[in-house]
C-alpha cells in the first residue's frame, strides 16, 4: 500500500488507498520522497537483485522526462532505515526486463539503485518483501554524481540459468557422452539429461527409500561394472549405494547400518585389483573403505587411514607417480594435521606428513591437487575453511615438495571455503583454482590472479557440450563464456582396470609441452563431478599424442589425435579379439597364492596369464579347472581362456 | 491383610529357592524396599544389561533410583527432538566429586557413573510411556566411557548397544500434538562427538553454573550442589559466587540470560574451545565465552550458506541471522545441532528470535 507524503498527501488520499497493488495498477511518482505503508501486493518477478524469493511486492512508474540518472532509495535521512529490496524493470507488464536493482547497498540492508533512464521512457519499480512486509519510506531523486563505472570484467565469464533442480553431481550418467546434471531425494534420482542439441530432459528415477542422503557429500562410478554409474551417499549416520541396473533405469539401494559420519565419499580402486572400491571420510572415527569383491559386493573395512578423527576431505591421486593411488585427507576440527599417504603396493599405506612438509596444523575442508606448473606431476593447493592460511605445495617430482606459497598471490588471497577444486576454466592449458568464493586464475609462471566474480563451488562438467567447463551451483548451472582456445576432452572405458577407468593417468602432449589429468570420483568436499577428463590447449591446434596409463599398468597411446573433441577409448590388452560376454564364469581364490581356480568353463580350457602391460606370462591348458600361479610375482593379472564362445577375460591378483 | 500374607509367603518362599538353585547367568535385582546394593565392578562393566548395575528398584521401568543413586536435572536441557529425560548419578560410597570452575563439568572420583534415561510420554498407540534408551557415563581408569542401553518392547530390561540405531516413535504431547520421528540411538561415535574435549571423553551437563538451583527431591526441595553434599558426593566448600545459568523457557528471566543458556546447553558441547567445531571462531558457552563479538552477534558466517545471511546473529534482523537460519532448518548438512535432532526446536527458535530481535546494536 502506498502514500504520497505531505504536502501532496490532502490531494492524493484518496487515490493512495489502495488495498492491492499490482504491476498493472502501478502508481506513478515522480521526484521527491513517497512512503508504503505495507509491502502486500502481487509480488514481483524477475529479480534485478540478489536472489531469494518474496511473495510480495509494491508496484510504482517513473516517467522519465530527460536522460539522466535516477536514484531511488529507501535510505532517507529522518525516516527509518527497512530491510528492502528494489527492481527497477523496463518493458510491459508481463513481459518485464531487468534494468537495474539493488538489495542492501545503504546502511542497515536498505536499498539504494541508481540507474541511467531515458527521456519518454517509462520504469516500473517495484518492492518486494524478501526481507520484510514492512513499510518504508523512499526517494526518488536525480542522482547528479557521475554513473558509476561499469563493474570489472570477470576473468571468467559465466552466464547463470535456472535448471530447477538441486545438482550434487554432474556427469555422464546415460554413456551418450554428454554430461548431465544428477539431484537426489530420498526416494528419487532425477537426471537432466543432455540433449544433443543443447538443454536438458528430466528423467526422474523412483529409488527405495535410501537410509542416507548425500547431505554431505557424493560420489559415482560403475562399481559392478555394468556400464552405469553407481552413486554413494554419504550421509551424518551412514553410507547409502544406488546401484544402478544394466540400463540405468532403476536403482537398488545397499546401506551399510555402520555408523558413518561421512564427510568425503570417493570411488576408487584401493586395492588396484580392477574392481572398483569405496572410500569415506569419517569426522569422529576411524575412516571406512568399502572392498569391492569383483562382484560389485561391497565389504565395511575401518581402519589403516590414518587418525580417528577430524578427516573431512579424501583425494586419491598419485602423487608419487608410481602408477598406484595414494591418498590425501585434508583434515579440520580434531587432530588437523593434513594425512599425506603413499600407497605401498599391497594394500598398506605409510603416512609422510613430517617427510613430507604437510605436518603443521591447518584447518581444511579439501584440497586441490593438479599439475599447476605442467611439469608431470601432481601439485597441491591446501585452501583454508576458516581463518588460516592457504598452502600451495609443488611437486618436486622426486617424492618431495616445496611450499611455494610466498609470492604465488595465494599468500595474499584470504578467501576461505569448504570446496577447493581444480580445473581449467579457460582453456589456456593451465590449471585454474576454485574456491575461497574466487577463481585463482594460473598465470602459468608460478602466480595467480584472483578473479573474484565467479560462482560458488558446485560440480563441474561441460553441461552445453562447448569444450568450456561449467559449474552447477544449487539449482542454477552458470554457463561459461567459451573464448578463442581449444580444448579436448577424453572418455576412458576400463576393461581389466575399473570399468570407469578411476585412477587412470592422461597425458596429452603439444608442440608447448604436456599436462597430465586423472580420473577420480570425488574432489573439493560435496559434489560429485565428471569423470571425463578436460584439457584446455590455448592456441595450440596440434594435440601430439594422448597417452593413457590405465589402474592395470597398461599404457595405451594415441597419435596425432583431433582436437576440440572428445574421445572415446577403451582399455586394450593388446589381443584385439572381441571377449565374450560370460557372466558365470569365475576365478578364486584372489588374491591367489599358489593355485587359481576356474570355473564355468571347460576344466581342461586353453588359458593364457598376461600381466598389467598385456605380457604373455604363462600358457597352457587347465587341468582339473586349475591352473598353478606359485611362480608369479605379487601383482595383478589377466586370466584369458578360451572358450567356445570365444575368448572369456578375468582379472586376478597375486599374493 | 490375607495379600500380605500372600506375597510374605511368596517372599520366603523366592529366598529359599535361591539359596537351593543359584542361577548366575540372571543378574539380581535390587528389591524394591531391599538395601542399597549398586554393582559397579570396573573390571566387569559394561554389564550386558542395565538392569545388572542395580540402579533402581524395581520395575526398572518406573526408574526410581535406589539410595545412593541421586537424580539431577540440569537448569537447561539440551533439545533432543522432545525426548522426556531422567538424570542420575552415583558414586562409590566414601568417594566425593570436586568443584573445578563454574562452567567445567565437576572433577568425578573413579568409578562415577552418569545415567540418563531417555523416554516420551503419550506414545501411540496406547497412549503410554516408553523409556528408549539409557546412556551411561562412567569412569574407569581415571578415563570416561561410553554404554548405552537399549530398552526392549516390554520395557522390562535394556541391553548395551554401542552400534547405534533409529527407532520409530510416534507420541502425542501434552498440548495434544502429534509427532513421529524416527529416533536415533547414538553410536559410541556419536556420543564422543559432543562428550570430548579435545579427543578425551567428558560429561557436559553437570557443571556448577547448570546444577546450582532447586530441584524437586523425592523428600523436598533442595539445591542441587548442596544436596549432593549432604548426599556426601560433592566436596562442600565450593564458591559460593556461582556464574549460574537460568531455565530457557522460564519468561521471568532476563531474555538474554534465557537465550545464552539455551545456546550453552545445546550448542557449547561443539562450539567453545577445543571441541567438535571449535575451528570455527563462535563460542556459545555461558561462561568465559569473551562477549558479544564471540558470541556471533555482527560476527560474519565463516561458511557463507547464502550471502544474504550478513552475521552470525545481526541485531534486529533474524532473516539475516546465519544461527536463526541454521537452527530453523532440517537439512542434515546445514542445520542445527549437527546431530541428535530431526525436528526443529520450534520454542527454542522462537526464543532466539526474540532474543536477535532485542538486540540493536549497529553492526560495523
Amino acid at each position: 500500500m502506498y502514500k504520497l507524503l505531505l504536502p501532496a498527501l490532502a490531494l492524493l488520499a484518496a487515490g493512495s488507498a489502495r488495498a492491492q497493488n499490482t504491476c498493472a495498477t502501478a502508481v506513478p511518482v515522480g521526484l521527491g520522497l513517497h512512503t508504503v505503508d505495507a509491502v502486500n501486493g502481487t509480488p514481483a518477478t524477475p529479480y534485478c537483485a540478489a536472489s531469494g524469493g518474496a511473495s510480495a511486492a509494491e508496484w510504482f512508474t517513473f516517467t522519465a522526462t530527460a536522460d539522466t540518472v535516477i536514484r531511488v532509495s529507501t535510505n532517507v535521512p529522518g525516516y527509518p532505515t527497512v530491510d528492502t529490496r528494489v527492481h527497477v524493470y523496463t518493458g510491459t507488464c508481463g513481459a518485464l526486463a531487468c534494468h537495474a536493482g539493488d538489495d542492501d547497498s545503504g546502511p542497515g540492508y536498505s536499498s539504494i539503485c541508481n540507474f541511467s533512464v531515458t527521456a519518454g521512457t517509462t520504469y516500473i519499480i517495484a518492492f518486494d518483501n524478501r526481507w520484510t512486509s514492512n513499510g518504508f519510506t523512499f526517494s526518488v531523486e536525480e542522482y547528479s554524481a557521475p554513473p558509476p563505472p561499469p563493474p570489472p570484467v570477470s576473468l571468467f565469464p559465466f552466464t547463470s540459468t535456472g535448471v530447477g533442480v538441486n545438482g550434487i553431481a554432474a556427469l555422464d550418467m546415460n554413456n551418450d557422452g554428454l554430461d548431465d546434471i544428477v539431484g537426489v531425494s530420498s526416494t528419487m534420482v532425477t537426471i537432466l539429461q543432455q540433449q544433443p542439441g543443447g538443454g536438458f530432459q528430466p528423467v526422474n528415477i523412483p529409488t527405495p527409500q535410501a537410509d542416507n542422503s548425500p547431505s554431505w557429500s557424493m560420489a559415482a562410478g560403475d562399481i559392478d561394472s555394468n556400464g552405469q554409474n553407481d552413486l554413494m551417499y554419504g550421509g551424518g549416520s551412514g553410507v547409502t549405494f544406488m546401484m544402478a541396473n544394466s540400463d540405468g533405469t532403476a536403482y537398488t539401494e545397499v546401506s551399510f547400518p555402520q555408523y558413518i559420519f561421512s564427510q568425503r565419499t570417493n570411488m576408487v580402486d584401493i586395492n588396484n585389483d580392477g574392481h572398483l572400491d569405496a572410500f569415506v571420510c569419517h569426522d569422529v572415527a576411524a575412516n571406512v573403505a568399502f572392498m569391492n569383491d569383483g562382484t560389485g559386493t561391497l565389504t565395511f573395512t575401518q581402519g589403516g587411514f590414518g587418525p580417528t578423527c577430524g578427516n573431512y576431505g579424501s583425494l586419491w591421486t598419485d602423487w608419487d607417480n608410481d602408477g598406484d593411488q595414494d591418498l590425501f585427507i585434508a583434515k579440520c576440527g580434531c587432530d588437523p594435521v593434513d594425512q599425506i599417504m603413499r600407497n605401498n603396493g599391497n594394500g598398506t599405506f605409510t603416512e609422510m606428513n613430517a617427510a613430507l612438509g604437510f605436518a603443521d596444523s591447518h584447518q581444511s575442508w579439501s584440497s586441490a591437487w593438479g599439475d599447476f606448473d605442467n611439469d608431470g606431476d601432481m601439485d597441491v593447493l591446501v585452501g583454508a575453511s576458516s581463518s588460516g592460511y592457504h598452502k600451495l605445495m609443488r611437486n618436486n617430482g622426486d617424492g618431495s615438495f616445496t611450499n611455494i606459497t610466498a609470492g604465488s598471490g595465494i599468500d595474499s588471497f584470504n578467501g576461505q571455503s569448504i570446496e577447493w577444486t581444480t580445473h581449467d576454466y579457460d582453456n589456456d592449458g593451465w590449471l585454474d583454482i576454485h574456491g575461497g568464493g574466487a577463481i585463482l586464475k594460473n598465470n602459468g609462471d608460478g602466480t595467480f590472479t584472483v578473479s573474484n566474480n565467479v560462482p560458488g563451488n558446485g560440480p563441474v562438467a561441460d553441461l552445453n557440450n562447448d569444450g568450456f567447463l561449467d559449474v552447477v551451483n544449487g539449482s542454477t548451472l552458470l554457463v561459461n563464456t567459451p573464448n578463442d582456445n581449444n580444448w579436448m576432452r577424453v572418455r576412458l572405458i576400463g576393461t581389466v582396470s575399473n570399468k570407469s577407468a578411476i585412477g587412470a593417468r592422461i597425458t596429452i602432449t603439444t608442440a608447448s609441452g604436456s599436462q597430465i589429468r586423472e580420473i577420480r570420483s570425488g574432489d573439493g568436499f560435496r559434489y560429485m563431478s565428471t569423470l571425463y577428463a578436460h584439457f584446455g590447449l590455448g592456441s595450440e591446434e596440434e594435440v601430439t599424442q594422448i597417452a593413457i596409463r590405465w589402474p592395470s599398468g597398461i599404457v595405451q597411446i594415441i597419435e596425432n589425435p583431433a582436437i576440440n573433441t572428445l574421445h572415446t577409448i577403451t582399455e586394450e590388452i593388446g589381443t584385439g579379439v572381441a571377449e565374450a560376454t560370460r557372466s558365470d564364469v569365475n576365478v578364486f581364490p584372489v588374491p591367489a597364492t599358489d593355485v587359481l581356480n576356474v570355473t564355468g568353463i571347460a576344466a581342461n580350457s586353453p588359458v593364457r596369464v598376461l600381466d598389467a602391460a598385456g605380457r604373455t606370462l604363462l600358457t597352457g591348458n587347465l587341468l582339473n579347472g586349475r591352473i598353478n600361479v606359485a611362480a608369479l610375482p605379487a601383482g595383478a593379472y589377466v586370466l584369458e581362456a578360451t572358450t567356445a564362445e570365444g575368448r572369456v577375460v578375468r582379472t586376478f591378483t597375486k599374493e | 491383610m490375607k495379600k500380605i500374607a500372600l506375597l510374605l509367603l511368596l517372599a520366603v518362599a523366592v529366598l529359599i529357592s535361591c539359596t537351593k538353585d543359584p542361577v548366575a547367568d540372571v543378574a539380581p535385582l535390587a528389591p524394591a524396599d531391599g538395601p542399597d546394593q549398586v554393582v559397579f565392578d570396573p573390571a566387569q562393566v559394561p554389564y550386558p544389561t542395565l538392569s545388572a548395575y542395580r540402579f533402581f528398584k524395581r520395575p526398572m521401568r518406573a526408574q526410581v533410583p535406589v539410595a545412593s543413586v541421586l537424580p539431577y536435572a540440569p537448569i537447561s536441557s539440551l533439545f533432543t527432538d522432545y525426548a522426556e529425560k531422567a538424570r542420575f548419578v552415583w558414586m562409590p560410597a566414601g568417594s566425593k566429586a570436586t568443584y573445578d570452575g563454574d562452567g567445567n563439568a565437576l572433577q568425578f572420583p573413579e568409578s562415577s557413573v552418569l545415567i540418563k534415561n531417555f523416554y516420551y510420554d503419550g506414545v501411540q498407540p496406547g497412549n503410554t510411556r516408553r523409556i528408549i534408551e539409557t546412556r551411561i557415563l562412567f569412569k574407569r581408569n581415571g578415563q570416561w566411557e561410553f554404554a548405552d542401553y537399549v530398552w526392549n518392547a516390554e520395557q522390562t530390561e535394556a541391553y548395551l548397544d554401542m552400534a547405534g540405531s533409529t527407532t520409530p516413535v510416534t507420541w502425542t504431547d501434552a498440548n495434544g500434538v502429534t509427532r513421529s520421528i524416527q529416533y536415533r540411538i547414538p553410536s559410541a561415535g556419536e556420543c564422543q562427538m559432543c562428550h570430548k574435549i579435545g579427543n578425551t571423553p567428558v560429561p557436559i551437563g553437570p557443571k556448577p553454573q547448570n546444577l546450582n538451583a532447586d530441584h524437586a527431591f523425592a523428600d523436598g526441595v533442595r539445591n542441587q550442589l548442596k544436596k549432593w553434599v549432604e548426599h556426601g558426593i560433592l566436596e562442600p566448600g565450593y564458591p559460593k559466587n556461582i556464574m549460574t545459568t537460568v531455565a530457557w523457557d522460564d519468561p521471568t528471566e532476563p531474555l538474554e540470560l534465557r537465550a545464552r543458556s539455551y545456546l550453552d546447553a545445546n550448542c557449547a558441547h561443539c562450539h567453545a574451545p577445543d571441541r567438535q567445531c571449535s575451528y570455527r571462531a563462535i563460542r556459545f558457552q555461558y561462561n568465559n565465552n569473551g562477549g558479544a563479538a564471540n558470541q556471533g552477534i555482527c560476527m560474519e558466517p565463516e561458511e557463507p550458506v547464502d550471502p544474504s545471511l550478513t552475521y552470525n546473529i545481526a541485531p534486529g534482523n533474524v532473516a539475516r541471522s546465519m544461527v536463526h537460519f541454521r537452527m530453523g532448518s532440517n537439512d542434515e548438512a546445514l542445520g542445527m545441532p549437527l546431530i541428535g535432532t530431526s525436528l526443529v526446536h520450534a520454542e527454542g527458535l522462537a526464543l532466539i528470535e526474540q532474543y536477535i530481535n532485542s538486540l540493536n546494536q549497529t553492526c560495523n
